[in-house]
């Protein structure tokens, strides 16, 4: 156990010794890299638009809502390295109004806007403004064309709303069985009128994935830098067995806002030998969550996406792949809640475009 | 004191180059210069780095041009954290 003046010595000696280590981890960043060739000529890549288009009616507890989102996807890489990527939302949610008639809001934002420096096999700076890695729903699985299910996890709200800041990430190796991933971030992202005001948290994921067993499994966290300087945590898990074509997901979140989790498994029914061609492009799915109030009032909770009270969901979903990147998704579920119990059904049709904004075949 | 996690952090990261085995960083996707059965096993184990880390949350899509394909994976690397050598095989069997 360290005496106090062990602690302040040992405190003064990193502070001489950290700005040579910051030093040296930059150089190691920005040093030309041993090893690493990111293309070939033939293959040196355009920019592209590509992201999905979606067309999804929701009839929640009978209230019909016809939701149209468009996420265009802007890639823009610059030399070997350098990626400019971003991705707006632009999503109609139109309702039954009195006058008879459909109509809505049309929301319109920037999901990110980041620069990624590929420094070296092992790390890519990003800067911008970008998803913030807290589980795995909100970074690899929110697109409308790769979610199973339409409806969004209950706990997504928590911690994933974007930032604006920096960013180290990447993957590499650890043994013949195992790879790691990470990502580590500082946001201080504007909100209120005008971004007068800001919030300031730090962050980061950590996963470990077994390629053998095809299992990823990790951890995140963020913590809030103001006022209470509140913590969140998160767990995530993601596994497709090699025996059949299941894939499962699953998060795990903890919060003053709230915690829950949510598991899902998605069947491909590539298997069946009846009607084989058709059941080759369906996709059956369940879901299965809670979420548990915070410490924070309902109207709180609302604002910010969750639910107002405690509540558990169950939904069933069934997705027909018509061709690549075009599909059709139906799903219902019931919500158990001391709010209120209600059914949701789900009906619409989503497509993945791309286009490559240049000559896409090889030189 | 609050410094020092996030310096051995930096440094975990600045040393994670050399701890890796060398015998998974050396591969490369430089189409010119492999020979054909070198080709075939690229494209073999390609095709599991494919299912194994794009099969986590995504069905295979179809081919794309390969300088489509190639701003994808630089997208997919940065995005799902692949490791350098995922994205070179990846790229690889998605282009050949």
């Amino acid at each position: 156990m360290f005496s106090f003046c062990n602690f302040e010595g040992l405190r003064r000696k990193w502070q001489r010794v950290l700005p040579r280590l910051l030093a040296v981890v930059l150089l190691q960043c920005f040093a030309p890299p041993r090893a690493i060739t990111q293309t070939a000529p033939s293959e040196k890549p355009v920019p592209i638009l590509s992201g999905t288009a979606g067309f999804l009616t929701y009839v929640n507890g009978g209230q019909t809502l016809l939701d149209t989102q468009v996420n265009p996807v802007i890639l823009v890489p610059l030399g070997e390295k350098w990626l400019v990527e971003s991705r707006g939302e632009f999503e109609g949610r139109f309702q039954h109004q009195p006058s008879g008639s459909f109509g809505g809001p049309v929301d319109k934002h920037l999901d990110y806007l980041q620069a990624d420096y590929i420094a070296n096999p092992y790390v890519t700076v990003t800067a911008g403004r970008f998803l913030t890695p807290f589980g795995i729903f909100n970074e690899r699985l929110y697109p409308e064309w790769i979610r199973a299910l339409q409806p969004d996890p209950l706990i997504l709200p928590i911690s994933t709303a974007s930032s604006d800041g920096a960013m180290l990430r990447g993957g590499f190796p650890v043994s013949a069985a195992a790879d790691v991933n990470y990502a580590a971030y500082v946001s201080v992202t504007s909100i209120g009128v005008n971004g007068v005001e800001s919030e300031r948290h730090v962050g980061g994921r950590a996963g470990i994935f077994l390629p053998g067993p095809r299992l990823e499994v990790g951890a995140s966290w963020q913590k809030v830098l103001q006022d209470d300087r509140k913590n969140a945590f998160g767990v995530h898990m993601a596994w497709q067995p090699k025996a059949v074509p299941l894939s499962m997901h699953s998060e795990f979140a903890r919060s003053n806002q709230g915690s829950g989790y949510w598991i899902e498994g998605a069947y491909r029914l590539s298997q069946l030998r009846v009607l084989a061609r058709e059941m080759r492009h369906t996709e059956l799915v369940v879901r299965q969550q809670q979420f548990f109030s915070g410490n924070i009032s309902s109207d709180a909770a609302q604002s910010l996406g969750l639910p107002a009270a405690n509540a558990s969901e169950t939904d069933f979903g069934v997705n027909y792949f018509l061709k690549d990147g075009l599909k059709v998704a139906g799903s219902y579920g019931r919500q158990l809640s001391s709010a209120g119990n209600f059914n949701q059904w789900t009906v619409g049709m989503v497509y993945r475009f791309l286009v490559p904004l240049g000559r896409g075949d090889s030189q | 004191m609050k410094r020092i996690p996030i310096a051995l952090f930096a440094l975990a990261l600045s040393l994670a180059p050399l701890a890796a085995p060398s015998s998974r960083k050396e591969t490369s996707a430089t189409t010119p210069a492999v020979s054909a059965s070198d080709a075939d096993t690229m494209r073999v184990k390609g095709e599991q780095r494919f299912r194994a880390n794009c099969g986590r949350c995504h069905a295979a899509p179809q081919k794309f041009p390969p300088r489509a394909m190639a701003t994808v994976l630089r997208h997919m690397r940065v995005r799902a954290t692949l490791t350098d050598e995922d994205m070179r095989l990846v790229l690889f069997y998605m282009t050949q």
